[in-house]
């Protein structure tokens, strides 16, 4: 079992309150649990690795992918729920009650964010951790201080198995 | 009161008495204002103040351009009752809320900006006044809306030097009122924050307009010329074996003493002098009016200076302002590099020589006596840099200064990284350096070689090294061969789109048949390094966009090359023209990227300029297909740069370094209401498409920022053609780069002459089955669907004022 809650080292502060770390099972679970979860997926997704394990996460809990960045090009053959977005845009349409979502029928409970760089997810979820009450799981190889909950700092190997211990938990 | 502003006079039967008033400041405006009455057409935002915008335009805009504030930080830290905790929107102790505090940062950035380009603006005008006096005609080139920034602004149009002074007192005053309104317990409301950042945004831009037409005017810079000379770029142009100058900034002043002497001492073969940043831009322009042979040259931009400095390269260093490193003195000194500060806005404690004899300045730089020194003479300037130039060259060579490691070095550091991480974690870039060291142990040096290009230099993963790895040097040196390959070329900054290339272009801009302006502009903090400015830029060219740049994007461009050897500034011609790229200058000549927009409105539509900013932006917003790309937008300029296209109509895509900046500006294309505007040949309320959609955001890659850019050319009133081919490239790109077809494509379609000609049949099928439309097959045509009703001679607008029956 990969320990995902312990090096929360991060190089800058965005002040007082950071992210609760979270395990894979605990993540799963939370997943498993939400009534409409988003996965939202950024670019370093094109790596193979992450890319499978996306399909997977998709796939086991039915979530739809919000494909922000380039991703959208590795997903169009995966046989997923995927629509490209703009991260930028997604994030503050996140805040609003009133977005339809990316299929009309409202907006989520729950972002999963996976395959971005630190410094860009933190600003994007930046807005929605002070100006909504949406709760945001940043299933990524770094500390992401501005989600509700995060993984610790990991080493490649340990990130992989940590995403498949999620998946199997899905 | 007198009237009284310039002049001199002398008291009677006191003649030896003569007393000059060069300036009496507000005077001027003042003359300036009475002026500005007997402008018969002009606009109602004469010398605009902090509220001129507010209501009639920006409000307009930040109801459509949603402000999407995404704070850095959860605390506010400005005054002593703080540091206050104003998470989830939180209440600080002076009871500003987080939503008005990060609106006051963000605004804090935009002035900030919008001082350094007035600062710089100020400092040429007032040396130039002094050097070529006040009468110099404005001399631009092909031109007569010389100065539309201004205009728009102030209602002024100066002709000469000396008339400029007026607004350049203008913008001084009103940023004096900008920054009194951040001091704590002044604006608490977000959106007014927004509204005055939209304002410092269109000051910014005749802080620009300013900077750059009284040097294009007076140290003979390419004035409009779409042939201005190639210049040499890269680390890899310098010539080694000779002394070598290098220069770092934004202000060309002090430098063109230094070329003046090399010119007149005969050394311009003997010595190399090259730049990096705007000042070397601009160094490149100097007297290239009659297209002279360059000999100047470019380094890169900002995120070379320390790679630079490391290689040991530079026998002496001057410093002007803005983008300059803070820890080039130290730097520089290991490795015995005089460094001189030749403007008082940097003068990083060194002693000042302003004063001091030349002779005995140089003694005491050539024997490290000092470190450096702060010459703000720029005759004495000229004369010691090169003179220490060519001294400090053999001296350096003599004492067997090698700054790159040698092998031996290497291989002890790399074996030294104990692959914790941390280097990781610091860097700003996310770059993957343990990695790159593993490989590296192993004898392979290629990862440490690709980290050289995304690395920006800045020394974080050095600060936090336990094993103390100087690890730029160790990328420097795995790098060496791409390095001394880093040659390109850049075009000089040809100045202002002169009057006859927008009445060329205006009407194919208007129509949507030249499907868009991209303009590619500075700073280095790409996410994954030069090249991607090269691939947009190219994308475009090939696409038939006009492309026009500026600053580090414009130098970025010229660094690579195609299979035949060819930079883009070789393949595609330098006008502002369909398929042309146009490289405008240094960052201050972003404000004739504006001005062109601008242009188009007052000469192609015959629209006011004089105090009318509302209305042209009005114009640009739903009638000029202009897209701006800050890829690696770093500084605080770029905040003001980006603003002041935002509220002329000039929607931005930023990389994603500059979520940064706390706050973007997003239209929320699900809401119908906000896509309405007026006809103003009647006043009604007309629908348009969700375009632009916004006015500035973050793209995540390269990639994506192609189609984005590409869709946000589509404008309101695009006539069927224009619409037809804009969703062409928009629809090809987003497959290209993204993998599918846009999800929202039908949005934009009023009737079948607006779908692209090669797959329009398949796009009416998907029409009619996926969206219901009514389709005659047997005509083709749309029968019902859309929801936009398209009447070519519509007039949108989003000021009702201007409708013929408001
Ligand atoms: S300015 Fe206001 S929010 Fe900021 S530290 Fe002072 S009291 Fe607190
Ligand atoms: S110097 Fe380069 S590698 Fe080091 S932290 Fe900065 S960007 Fe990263
Ligand atoms: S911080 Fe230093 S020791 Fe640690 S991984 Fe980076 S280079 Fe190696």
């Amino acid at each position: 079992m990969v320990d995902t809650t312990k090096n929360t080292k991060l190089f800058t502060s965005y002040g007082v309150s950071t992210s609760r770390t979270v395990s894979p099972e605990m993540a799963a679970k939370l997943i498993s649990k939400a009534k409409r979860p988003l996965l939202m997926v950024g670019t370093l997704t094109l790596e193979p690795e992450i890319l499978d394990r996306v399909v997977k996460i998709s796939k086991a809990a039915n979530i739809p992918i919000a494909a922000t960045g380039s991703s959208m090009a590795s997903l169009v053959d995966k046989d997923v729920d995927a629509k490209y977005i703009n991260a930028h845009m997604l994030g503050f349409y996140l805040t609003d009650p009133k977005w339809p979502g990316l299929d009309g029928n409202g907006n989520y409970d729950m972002v999963i964010a996976i395959g971005f760089k630190k410094y860009y997810i933190n600003q994007v979820l930046s807005a929605a951790k002070n100006f909504s009450n949406l709760k945001t799981i940043a299933i990524e190889r770094g500390y992401i201080q501005n989600a509700t909950m995060s993984f610790g700092n990991l080493s490649k190997a340990d990130y992989y198995a940590a995403l498949d211990e999620l998946i199997n938990a899905l | 009161m007198s009237k009284l502003t310039t002049g001199s006079f002398s008291i009677e039967d006191l003649e030896s008495v003569q007393i000059t008033i060069n300036n009496i400041v507000g005077a001027a405006k003042e003359a300036a204002e009475e002026k500005a009455k007997e402008l018969v057409n002009a606009g109602p935002t004469l010398f605009a103040g902090l509220e001129s915008y507010r209501d009639d335009w920006n409000f307009k805009l930040l109801d459509r351009y949603e402000p999407v504030i995404t704070p850095m930080c959860d605390q506010c830290c400005y005054c002593t009752y703080g540091p206050c905790d104003l998470s989830g929107n939180k209440r600080g102790a002076c009871g500003i809320d987080m939503l008005g505090h990060n609106g006051r940062e963000f605004f804090l950035r935009v002035i900030t900006g919008t001082a350094c380009h007035a600062a710089h603006g100020r400092h040429l005008l007032d040396h130039l006044i002094e050097t070529f006096g006040e009468d110099l005609p404005l001399n631009l080139g092909q031109s007569n809306v010389l100065t539309p920034n201004i205009t728009i602004s102030t209602g002024l149009s100066p002709k000469t030097l000396g008339e400029v002074k007026p607004a350049m007192e203008y913008v001084e005053e009103q940023l004096t009122q900008l920054l009194a309104t951040v001091h704590a317990g002044q604006e608490s409301a977000e959106i007014d924050y927004d509204s005055k950042a939209l304002f410092s945004g269109s000051l910014d831009h005749v802080g620009m307009e300013i900077s750059d037409i009284v040097q294009v005017t007076a140290y003979d810079f390419p004035r409009a010329d779409p042939e201005a000379p190639l210049i040499e770029i890269g680390m890899g142009t310098i010539d080694k074996s000779k002394p070598f100058l290098c220069v770092i900034g934004h202000n060309v002043a002090g430098v063109t003493y230094m070329m003046d002497y090399m010119e007149d001492h005969d050394l311009t073969d003997k010595m190399e002098i090259a730049g990096l940043c705007c000042t070397a831009i601009d160094l490149t322009r100097y007297k290239e009016a009659d297209r002279r042979p360059p000999y100047a040259k470019v380094i890169g931009s900002m995120s070379k200076e320390l790679k630079v400095i490391r290689s040991g390269m530079p026998d002496v260093i001057v410093v002007d302002e803005q983008c300059v490193r803070g820890d080039i003195v130290p730097e520089a000194q290991k490795l015995m590099i005089p460094v001189i500060a030749s403007n008082p806005k940097i003068m990083y404690g060194l002693p000042n020589r302003t004063d001091a004899d030349v002779d005995e300045t140089i003694e005491e730089l050539r024997s490290g006596k000092i470190p450096g020194c702060v010459m703000l003479d720029y005759d004495k300037l000229g004369e010691i840099c090169i003179r220490l130039t060519m001294e400090m060259a053999p001296i350096r060579d003599a004492s067997g200064i090698t700054a790159i490691p040698t092998d031996e070095e290497f291989t002890n550091w790399v074996m030294k990284c104990a692959d914790c991480g941390a280097c990781m974690i610091a860097c700003p870039e996310e770059l993957d350096i343990p990695e790159a060291m593993g490989f590296a142990k192993e004898g392979d040096y290629s990862y440490l070689d690709i980290l050289h290009d995304q690395c920006i230099g800045c020394r974080r993963c050095e600060q936090v090294c336990k094993k103390e790895i100087p690890i730029l040097n160790i990328i420097e040196k795995a790098a060496q061969k791409q390095i001394s390959e880093e040659k390109g070329l850049m075009r000089a900054g040809r100045g202002q789109v002169s009057d006859a290339e927008i009445r060329a272009e205006g009407l194919n801009l208007v129509m949507g048949t030249t499907p868009g302006i991209i303009a590619i502009i500075g700073c280095p903090n790409y996410p994954e390094g030069t090249k991607d400015v090269y691939y947009i830029a190219e994308e475009f060219l090939k696409r038939n966009f006009i492309v026009v740049t500026t600053g580090c994007g414009a130098m970025d461009i010229g660094m690579f090359k195609d299979e035949d050897g060819k930079t883009l500034y070789e393949r595609f011609p330098g006008g502002f023209e369909c398929g042309g790229l146009a490289n405008i200058g240094s960052c201050v000549s972003n404000a004739h990227i504006t001005g062109a927009a601008e242009k188009v409105a007052a000469i192609f539509a015959q629209r006011t300029l004089e105090g009318n900013l509302a209305e042209i932006g009005d114009y640009v917003l739903n009638r000029v297909g202009a897209c701006g790309l800050a890829w690696g937008a770093f500084s605080q300029k770029a905040s003001s740069i980006g603003t002041g296209c935002n509220i002329l109509g000039i929607p931005a895509v930023l990389g994603p370094h500059s979520s940064k900046y706390r706050r973007a500006l997003i239209a929320k294309n699900y809401e119908e209401d906000k896509w309405k505007v007026y006809d103003a040949r009647n006043g009604q309320e007309m629908a348009i498409p969700p375009a632009p959609e916004f006015l500035l955001t973050t793209a995540e890659t390269w990639q994506e920022a192609i189609p984005m850019m590409a869709k946000a050319c589509i404008r309101p009133s695009d006539n069927n053609m224009g619409r037809s081919i804009k969703l062409t490239h928009w629809m090809e790109l987003h497959k290209k780069y993204l993998g599918s077809k846009p999800e929202d494509w039908w949005k934009f379609v009023r009737n079948e002459a607006d779908l692209p000609l090669a797959t329009r049949e398949a796009l009416l099928k998907e029409l009619e089955k996926e969206h219901g439309w009514e389709i005659d097959w047997k005509r083709k045509k749309v029968i019902s669907g859309p929801k936009i009703k398209f009447d070519v001679s519509a007039q949108p607008t989003n000021l009702k004022r201007l409708c013929k029956e408001a």
